[in-house]
């Protein structure tokens, strides 16, 4: 009897944690909306209980999404929990989350041919979107960043169109007698003109981890022109990044630009987030942005307009070549989730083209969407910007391989570097280390 | 083997089902994943083999950086062990006196111990902003110029060890404060009319007699240490550059990189360590209280 009991005391100890296996239903925790109960049109479909999680880095997502996500929760019930995280900590988050299998109904990463199948790995992670009628929109270079084995798996959410340049203030520029600079050697005359009219020359947020490898990454064409063949010898692994010259001068000159005092005295700790704001405030110069800053600045400071704000390619190892992503941001439809069709439908809500049109007019940073059927807003400075480089080249993120996942630690590499515990040759070392690692890994038969 | 005892002996095999179930089972699974080749790459885990099992462990051992990251973690714990079992220990003093408002001042210090860390960790983050930080923007009204607080690679490590006193030591008091109210208040009567100072009262009388509080603070303080994570993940995530990456946050880096398998070495590692440190640091406080 007394056996009897215990055994029965053990099962019952033994319960919760079988219901901890249980997944709730994700439809429980939404309260019943209000919504149902609404006079509805007689071509409304049945709304749903349901609220999808939607995971992203911060500075992704925008206010205009949000509203998109509001609208889409009036038309169809279904709500979207935005789960927003600081951006230092998203890649090993998500990362985290995939690879336990718990990611949220959608989640977000930077795509690219490549990094979405050696670190997403969508053939398991994500949800093969192919036959989602937005896919034909979607314009072809983009598509083919978020398209692994012929399928599908992403949906674009930024601009692509837009650089990483250095945005400069031209009424700076003009009281100071300053031309465009066209080489490492006129930048740093430039740099130093402006410290010396007490003006910070560049605007640097260190403290986010990710925007200063921009320095290092995007000149990848630059690195394969001034070392023909660069790319495709790191690909195949005949040459490493510890043996290339061009890229030991650009890790250099960006330290030259700290230690100069070109980044002001506080780029440890400022945030991407008041980019617009610093540079509205004439405190600084320039800053390496995309084309949408120019708005938000006018935005921000009525004493300027977004004519009043130029670009140039970084000229870091006397670069002068438009660098040119057709990779950002990308929602993927996890493959793990319990309301893939609600996710699919939230995708194809945001891929309306009123809807892409409303995130292209409402977003200041945004010039424009890579699907068909919008007009973009290129400001005349912008496309200014554009016409003046004849040569294009891709960004080294997405022409070489294991570049990409390691990109948070790149940014710690080259603030060592910057602080003088690390060197050059120690720092690519260390990439190279993390690459051969990451292709080991995927088996890679080139490692 | 007595007859009189109070309870069965199966009373146990539910608690001890539920032990190796959550713990034990998970425990020694990880460590045989240290012997794998467990990536997040590839559905398959292979054993490395007999002649290559240790592979994982000699590189953990062989790169530098984690030599880092073990470098730091020990300082972390051998600093904040020290000042929190100090601080703590002044303060469980001052505040076991006739003081007014004792239980308020308690409170107040206990405070920062109930929060989370991550919380603690955001607060101070902008407190430590060395352009519009609270701390500097008051240093800055006495004229005095403020540091880079997480941001110089000199000073980073030592904020944050300073934070994580700041938010521990009020529960290192709370122990010492229940360890010196359970002193028998007649030895400091006798103390008093024998003479004695208060210092003398201090050294004879309350030290020798917190001994046992003292070996499980300081345990609790050397694991605490060694296991260190959401404070640095808050303040400065492992920056500038890795200059106070502590072992968890590597660990924690290793999986987020997809390399299960050296995340488990490193576990592994940090499992044997603490639990040989826990082990000889107990024996070794227990032998000094005989002693005395």
């Amino acid at each position: 009897m007394k056996k009897t009991l215990a055994l029965l005391l053990t099962v019952l100890m033994l319960l919760p944690l079988a219901a901890c296996a249980q997944p709730a239903p994700a439809a429980e925790e939404a309260p019943a909306a209000a919504a149902t109960q609404a006079p509805a049109a007689t071509e409304a479909p049945a709304k749903q209980d349901i609220t999808l999680t939607f995971m992203a880095s911060q500075d992704w997502v925008q206010d205009a999404e949000l509203a998109l996500a509001e609208k889409f929760t009036q038309e169809t019930g279904i709500k979207v929990d935005y789960q927003i995280v600081p951006s230092d900590q998203y890649p090993n988050l998500l990362q985290t989350k995939l690879n336990s299998g718990e990611c949220t109904d959608i989640f977000c990463s930077q795509a690219g041919r490549f990094d979405i199948v050696t670190t997403l790995n969508v053939a398991k992670n994500a949800v093969d979107l192919s036959a989602e009628s937005w896919v034909s929109t979607m314009e072809a270079t983009a598509a083919a960043e978020v398209t692994a084995d012929g399928k599908v798996y992403g949906q674009p959410m930024q601009d692509t169109s837009a650089v990483w340049a250095i945005a400069y203030n031209k009424k700076i520029f003009t009281d100071l007698g300053l031309a465009i600079p066209k080489n490492w050697a006129e930048f740093t005359a430039v740099c130093d003109a402006v410290l010396a009219s007490g003006v910070t020359p560049i605007y640097e947020p260190v403290s986010d981890g990710w925007h200063q490898v921009l320095w290092f990454a995007e000149l990848g064409a630059a690195y394969d022109k001034a070392e023909p063949g660069l790319v495709d010898a790191l690909n195949t692994n005949t040459k490493k990044f510890v043996d290339s010259a061009i890229m030991k001068t650009a890790i250099d000159q960006i330290k030259e630009m700290a230690d100069k005092g070109y980044w002001g005295d506080n780029y440890m700790a400022d945030v991407y987030a008041d980019q617009a704001a610093k540079m509205a405030s004439g405190e600084y110069a320039m800053s390496l942005a995309n084309q949408g800053l120019p708005q938000q600045v006018a935005d921000l400071n009525a004493g300027l307009t977004a004519d009043d704000i130029g670009f140039f390619v970084m000229p870091i190892a006397d670069n002068q070549m438009l660098n040119v992503n057709p990779v950002g941001p990308t929602r993927f439809v996890y493959s793990g989730s319990k309301n893939i069709d609600a996710a699919k439908q939230y995708l194809a809500f945001l891929a309306q083209p009123e809807n892409l049109q409303y995130m292209v007019d409402n977003v200041p940073k945004f010039q424009n969407l890579p699907f068909s059927g919008i007009t973009p807003k290129y400001a005349g400075t912008v496309k200014e910007f554009y016409d003046m480089y004849a040569e294009k080249g891709t960004v080294l993120q997405t022409s070489v391989k294991y570049v990409n996942p390691q990109w948070m630690e790149i940014g710690k590499e080259i603030v060592s570097v910057i602080q003088g515990t690390e060197d050059d040759v120690t720092m690519l070392g260390n990439i190279d280390k993390n690459r051969a690692d990451q292709a080991t890994a995927a088996q890679d038969a080139a490692w | 083997m007595t007859k009189n005892r109070h309870y069965p002996t199966y009373f146990l095999f539910g608690t001890l089902l539920l032990y190796v179930v959550l713990y034990l089972l998970p425990g020694i699974l990880g460590i045989g994943y240290s012997f794998t080749d467990w990536t997040a790459y590839s559905d398959q885990v292979h054993f490395l083999g007999y002649d290559h099992m240790f592979d994982n462990y000699v590189k953990a051992f062989s790169d530098a950086k984690y030599f880092g990251y073990l470098g730091n973690t020990l300082l972390f714990t051998f600093v904040t062990t020290i000042v929190k079992n100090g601080v703590g220990l002044a303060l469980a003093v001052l505040l076991t006196k006739q003081v007014k408002l004792l239980n308020f001042h308690r409170a107040v210090l206990y405070i920062p111990a109930v929060l989370s860390a991550l919380i603690v960790g955001m607060i101070f983050k902008s407190i430590l902003n060395p352009a519009q930080g609270l701390l500097n923007s008051t240093l800055k009204i006495f004229g005095i110029k403020g540091l880079k607080w997480l941001t110089d690679p000199k000073i980073a490590f030592w904020s944050v060890m300073g934070v994580d006193i700041w938010k521990g030591m009020g529960y290192i008091m709370t122990i010492f404060i229940a360890g010196i109210l359970s002193i028998s208040p007649t030895y400091y009567e006798a103390a008093q009319i024998d003479g004695a100072s208060g210092w003398q009262q201090f050294r004879a009388i309350t030290l020798p007699m917190l001994a046992p509080t003292m070996t499980v603070t300081t345990v609790l303080n050397v694991i605490y240490g060694l296991r260190v994570f959401d404070m640095v993940y808050a303040l400065t995530n492992g920056g500038p550059g890795f200059a106070t990456e502590v072992l968890y946050t590597g660990i924690y880096k290793e999986f987020g990189f997809g390399r299960y398998a050296m995340g488990t070495t490193l576990s592994s590692i940090m499992f044997v360590f603490m639990a040989l440190i826990g082990f000889f640091l107990i024996r070794a406080m227990n032998r000094n209280e005989v002693e005395e």
